[in-house]
């Protein structure tokens, strides 16, 4: 039976191919407009660690005076200084934690082997890898022994190893980054995440880092740091030492909270901590304010979907129902211009099922036409925003939930949209039909 | 009133041309009632398309009232059913959206009178066929019957001096059939034109003058006889 | 002759389709509306002038990594090897470059920060950066008040940070801002207690965010710090910039090697790339209007063809009761409008509200009732267009329709 209606639906689009191409056209623009805007806000709200983001935290600390404002909805900024993260770093509190921050060197051999490169480097603990799940295909982290005495020591991605090494093994080589010389000790198997999700202060699509190095470097070596530096109060900062001093913000912190226990915790040590820091005179605040969302929370709080998508979502999601409202009108028009055919059909023996049946088969094949054929606008408007932004191009692509989810939601939406016409045909009187005409 | 001299309408499809009426001749005086009978494809409904200038012909002279028919633009012919013709069909073709003043209304707008004036005469009209009561109800709401005695009030609305009829009862029992046929000779005696077109061979009868189209031309003129009074049954009982 | 009335009975009776018209009217014109807003908004930021001649300039950047280097010396020496590039006018240092998307900013005080309690003190936020004198030539800056500074005024280091500028020159946006009395020529900005003297002030200087809330505020100092990596900008002349874009790698290297030359780039580029975002929402949603105004045109398109086939008997009818061509066609046209305009009147209603609750979450500019008059005219006339032609063809149904019987 089922394919007897997809046969009659066949026919019924052959008898008004004008009609059909329009409704086909309106439910496949809606969902290339639809999914085109979708896809965009499905990569960009995407959790990047399903497994563990709800007890993955970002430190957030307000060590400002009160009333200091800053442009995040809580007034928390978003990075703490190098002191709070030193303290925090060495805190005696069950958590797993880390600081990090960005910062970049030349790469070279000191020869002519390789035209030397700027590459991004991440200066952080050595944690920072059980956080966030850092796979190792050759070699290891390096040790709390080699961080603790700051030895000139660094892990590369595969794909830095590769373009540094070729086939060769990294471990052991030597590389230099400016002028100093270090040894890997370790290659990790490179970041696949288009959301940059452990550092969402330099752009949150920006390339990950594919080299680490240790954060106790941080004071040896003078390492700058890449990326926003917010201070709040005028301070005399001359030397790399004052910066260490200042109120400046420019360190991320990370902690690893495994069970409610270790939060509750951790929210105690920020509590007393802070209370601490105000006694020493570093800032004005009635009570302690500090954040600890966890990682989904996180990207939600930085914005990580742009208020441009979440419009556009929006948007396309009203334009699908104009679509909708279009098509259902026209189905409206048709299904009742066939009242007297499905007047005999009755007469003949189909129940109202059957009648009801015929029609929604009817506008499933409209849907998965118009959903296949959105799927090929979708690609066309995806192709667009790669080509207008190319810093969206990992964004906008389909991954294989919204290649999916195309077609089910243009049949739903055809079927929610045949729903009224084919009900109203149904209720007809097969006997009315069969009088006139 | 009317005179055709000479009408043919030919039907070009791809392959073939069908004669409807050729060398048509046919003169109707002021006051007369005829019936037109003939077997089906003969050229009746041609023949009344064109005597109410819904059609086109292909040669020949048509006169109405006076005024050359076939030199006329499209809107004069318009203007000219509007005010000198009446229609009533055998499918009735009352406007399903409308309701019964609305659609008795409709010539009348389109002759632009004035809502006050239109609203006499249409009530005039639905009066006259005793349907003044249900003018808020909508045609599907009715009888067959009934709903051709809409069609006719909307006919007359116009108050035409010229009343074309399709097979006015063909959708009808005979009781509405005899109905409504008395409604038409009343008009007649009021003084308007009527053109009837019919199978019914009885109410052909009826009718003071007979025509029978036979492959596009008149076959036979029956006997003229002068209009003569019937009696007629309480009209607005039916 | 209007058949108001009787158009309006007869769209009652069938509502189903009457209201989907209606609605989809409606919501086109209150996205549509709202789209436009957004577009002038942006439109407006993306044709900001700069004050710089962006296609004939690039910047570039180097990064040192050779140990015991006399930076201040490289950094000189590459000034003079880009102005000895064929069709180079001029190239400078500078620390922080226009329209790039990177750079400081800081707030200046009209007083020192110890008189912060005063009345009148007023603090404002401003990008700045350090650079040469030669920077006003480079980027073609049009003084208006004052003097630029001179090379012998600039303080230099080498990487050692060291002492507080005492002069600036700004841009007019900033100089209204933080002395709006127009007396601000020879006053004082102040970094916590040091005071820096206004010596110019340049007509407009955009710094390197377009999109922050004050972009053409912008004051630079006469300052070079030489550190391993520099900035340059460069000015050529018209139709060279490619050329020298091309070659300014190689040059630079051959001069000295221990280092990487990156960001070879237009500003014009630059630019671009910064407001890539807002140009893809720009698009989008032209685009987004473009299909929805096509779908509704088509939507109201197709309506009509059906009423008019559902309606071809009571057409031939009407024409037959006299009605004319253009009484047919003014019929469809009328029904249309009614249609229409309820449409546009929920459209008005919803094209506000939508308005209002985009601006309460997003940061899109507050809604102008104009754009929905423009818009409701728009979708008017496109509305009466996809009329016009079923109409037109409703109107050549032959009257003798009436007399066929089924």
């Amino acid at each position: 039976m089922f394919f007897h209606y997809i046969d009659l639906s066949w026919r019924s689009f052959k008898r008004t191919p004008l009609i059909t191409i329009l409704m086909v056209s309106a439910i496949a623009i809606g969902i290339g407009v639809t999914m085109t805007s979708l896809s965009v806000y499905h990569m960009m709200s995407m959790d990047p660690m399903p497994h563990k983001s709800d007890k993955v935290h970002a430190v957030q600390l307000n060590t400002r005076d009160e009333g200091s404002t800053w442009w995040t909805e809580d007034d928390l900024p978003q990075q703490i200084t190098y002191q709070d993260a030193v303290n925090l770093y060495r805190a005696n509190v069950p958590a797993v934690k880390t600081p990090s921050f960005r910062t970049g060197y030349s790469i070279h051999f000191d020869d002519d082997s390789i035209k030397p490169f700027i590459e991004n480097i991440r200066v952080t603990g050595l944690p920072f890898f059980e956080i966030f799940d850092v796979q190792f295909v050759e070699g290891q982290p390096w040790t709390q022994e080699q961080e603790d005495n700051a030895e000139m020591v660094t892990v590369i991605s595969r794909e830095l190893s590769e373009k540094l090494f070729g086939k060769e093994s990294a471990v052991g080589k030597q590389v230099y980054y400016d002028e100093h010389l270090f040894r890997v000790i370790g290659v990790f198997d490179n970041f696949n995440h288009h959301i940059k999700y452990y550092d969402l202060t330099n752009g949150h699509f920006n390339s990950h880092e594919r080299a680490f190095i240790p954060f106790s470097l941080t004071v040896p070596l003078e390492i700058n740091n890449w990326g926003n530096t917010n201070g709040w109060k005028y301070q005399d900062i001359r030397t790399f030492e004052d910066k260490l001093q200042s109120e400046q913000h420019w360190v991320q912190f990370w902690s690893q909270l495994d069970n409610p226990q270790e939060f509750q915790a951790y929210q105690e040590y920020l509590t007393n901590y802070l209370i601490e820091q105000e006694e020493k005179g570093r800032f004005e605040r009635e009570a302690p304010s500090f954040g600890t969302r966890d990682l989904t929370d996180y990207l939600d709080y930085m914005g990580v979907v742009t208020e441009d998508n979440r419009v556009l979502v929006a948007m396309s999601f009203m334009f699908l129902s104009v679509c909708l409202a279009n098509i259902l009108g026209l189905l409206l028009g048709k299904f009742l211009k066939r009242v007297p055919e499905v007047g005999v059909r009755r007469a003949l023996g189909a129940s109202k099922r059957d009648v009801f049946a015929q029609h929604v088969v009817e506008v499933s094949m409209l849907g998965l036409l118009g959903g296949l054929l959105g799927i090929a606008l979708a690609q066309l408007g995806l192709w667009g925003v790669r080509t207008t932004y190319s810093y969206y191009s990992e964004l906008a692509t389909m991954d294989l939930t919204m290649l999916f989810s195309a077609p089910i939601i243009a049949i739903s939406a055809c079927i929610l949209a045949g729903l009224f016409p084919a009900y109203l045909v149904c209720k007809t009187n097969p006997a009315i039909c069969l009088k006139t005409q | 009133m009317l005179q055709m001299k000479n009408i043919s309408k030919v039907y070009q499809t791809e392959k073939v041309q069908t004669h409807a009426l050729r060398d048509f001749d046919l003169n109707v005086d002021e006051g007369e009632f005829i019936a037109v009978t003939g077997p089906s494809g003969s050229g009746k409904t041609t023949f009344l398309n064109i005597a109410g200038m819904l059609e086109s012909f292909t040669a020949g002279q048509y006169m109405l009232d006076g005024v050359d028919v076939g030199s006329l633009s499209d809107n004069a012919r318009a203007d000219l059913r509007n005010q000198k013709i009446g229609f009533i069909f055998q499918g009735f073709n009352l406007i399903p959206d409308l309701n019964l003043f609305e659609n008795v209304e409709v010539p009348l707008r389109y002759r632009g009178i004035k809502s006050s004036e239109r609203k006499e005469r249409v009530m005039h009209c639905l009066e006259q066929v005793g349907l003044a009561s249900r003018i808020k109800h909508l045609p599907q709401q009715l009888s067959g019957g009934q709903q051709q005695r809409v069609a006719i009030a909307r006919a007359l609305a116009g108050e035409p001096r010229f009343l074309l009829a399709d097979e006015p009862t063909g959708n009808l029992d005979s009781l509405m059939a005899r109905q409504v046929m008395e409604l038409l000779e009343q008009i007649n005696r009021d003084g308007a034109t009527i053109i009837m077109v019919t199978h019914d061979p009885e109410l052909a009868r009826r009718a003071p003058r007979n025509i029978q189209i036979v492959d596009g031309q008149i076959a036979d003129f029956t006997l003229y006889q002068k209009p003569t009074a019937v009696p007629v049954a309480s009209v607005a009982g039916a | 002759m209007l058949e108001i009335k009787p158009i309006f009975n007869s769209l009652f009776r069938s509502k189903a389709g009457a209201i989907l018209l209606v609605l989809q009217i409606a919501i086109t014109l209150a996205i549509v509306s709202n789209s436009l807003s957004i577009i002038k908004d942006r439109m407006d930021y993306l044709q900001t002038d700069s004050g710089y001649s962006e296609q004939d300039l690039f910047q570039i950047s180097t990064s040192v990594f050779a140990k015991d280097t006399d930076l201040l010396y490289l950094l000189e020496e590459t000034e003079r090897t880009l102005l000895g590039m064929n069709g180079v006018v001029n190239a400078s240092f500078m620390r922080e470059v226009p329209l790039s998307g990177s750079g400081s900013s800081s707030n200046f005080g009209n007083k020192p920060l110890d008189q912060n309690e005063s009345e009148d003190y007023r603090s404002v936020n401003t990008a700045y950066t350090t650079t040469p004198a030669s920077i006003f030539d480079t980027l073609d800056m049009t003084l208006i008040e004052g003097r630029f500074y001179t090379d012998s005024e600039v303080l230099k280091f080498n990487g050692d940070g060291g002492d507080l500028p005492t002069q600036v020159v700004v841009s007019k946006h900033y100089l209204d801002e933080i002395y709006p009395d127009g007396d601000g020529l020879g006053q004082f900005i102040y970094i916590g207690n040091s005071p820096i003297e206004i010596i110019g002030v340049v007509e407009r200087a955009m710094g390197p965010w377009p999109k922050s809330n004050r972009p053409l505020n912008f004051a630079f100092f006469p300052i070079v710090d030489a550190t391993g990596s520099q900035k340059f900008v460069v000015r050529t002349e018209p139709d060279m910039r490619e050329q020298v874009m091309n070659e300014v790698e190689e040059v630079l290297l051959a001069q000295f090697n221990q280092r990487v030359i990156m960001n070879i780039q237009g500003l014009d580029d630059a630019k671009r790339e910064y407001q890539a975002s807002d140009i893809l929402m720009l698009r989008m949603l032209v685009i987004l209007i473009v299909l929805l105004v096509s779908i509704t045109a088509l939507g109201i398109f197709g309506m009509t063809v059906f009423n008019i086939n559902k309606r071809t008997k009571q057409i031939g009818t009407r024409r037959a009761l006299g009605a004319r061509k253009s009484h047919i066609i003014r019929y469809f046209l009328v029904e249309n409008s009614i249609l229409c305009i309820s449409g546009m009147v929920l459209g008005a209603i919803g094209a506000i509200y939508l308005g209002q609750m985009l601006f309460e979450h997003y940061s899109v500019p507050a809604f102008s009732a104009m754009y929905v008059v423009y818009t409701a005219i728009f979708v008017l006339i496109i509305s009466l267009l996809s009329v016009l032609f079923p109409a037109n063809r409703a109107a050549n149904i032959s009257p003798s329709i009436a007399t066929r019987s089924v």
